[in-house]
């Protein structure tokens, strides 16, 4: 009978992470180098430039031009970067679910 | 492989704002809210503390009563 040896799995597992992992890294570097970047000082004035132009689409009503199919993109994107702030929000309250006041009150400490 | 799609700037502006704006609002209610938070749980443990008291009590009360000779 043929056991497997401990000693022998855990480099493999780990090989086999990194080996199928580094190709997919690349590809998401490749995307989030340009897609994911924070905006340069020269973009601001491009960006207030495209908040002005949206204002006075709500004003002058030339809104209501739009297509459906483009209104639901906007709102989409709009949902999305609102999602930022809720990752935010996660980050300045150091936990996923829920503000954490005392040690036992997570589910973590059930397993620690 | 598709390209990567240039973000209009406002998006990105958005994007991280929105991420700045939510850390300081996580932050600034989890430093409002963890005072509070410790503030009740004394009071609450101070209640329980007042009640386990009142229980002990009308229980001893109940057990002078019930002593008799004929248990």
């Amino acid at each position: 009978m043929r056991f497997p040896r401990n000693k022998r799995r855990p480099p493999g597992l780990v090989n086999a992470a990194v080996r199928y992992s580094k190709p997919r890294l690349a590809t998401f570097w490749h995307y989030a180098k340009v897609e994911f970047v924070p905006p340069t000082s020269a973009e601001i004035p491009i960006a207030i430039q495209s908040l002005k132009k949206i204002v006075n689409s709500a004003q002058t009503g030339s809104f209501k031009q739009l297509t459906v199919k483009e209104a639901v993109l906007n709102g989409l994107v709009a949902t999305e970067v609102w999602m930022w702030f809720y990752i935010g929000e996660i980050i300045g309250k150091r936990s996923i679910v829920g503000y954490i006041m005392f040690e036992d009150q997570s589910l973590i400490s059930d397993y620690i | 492989m598709v390209p990567p799609v240039q973000v209009s700037p406002l998006i990105k502006l958005g994007r991280y704002s929105a991420l700045v704006l939510g850390v300081a609002y996580g932050a600034k209610r989890y430093s409002y809210l963890k005072p509070r938070a410790e503030e009740e749980r004394r009071v609450a443990a101070e209640e329980k503390k007042r009640q386990d008291e009142l229980k002990r009590i009308e229980r001893e009360r109940a057990e002078a009563q019930d002593d008799s000779i004929l248990k």
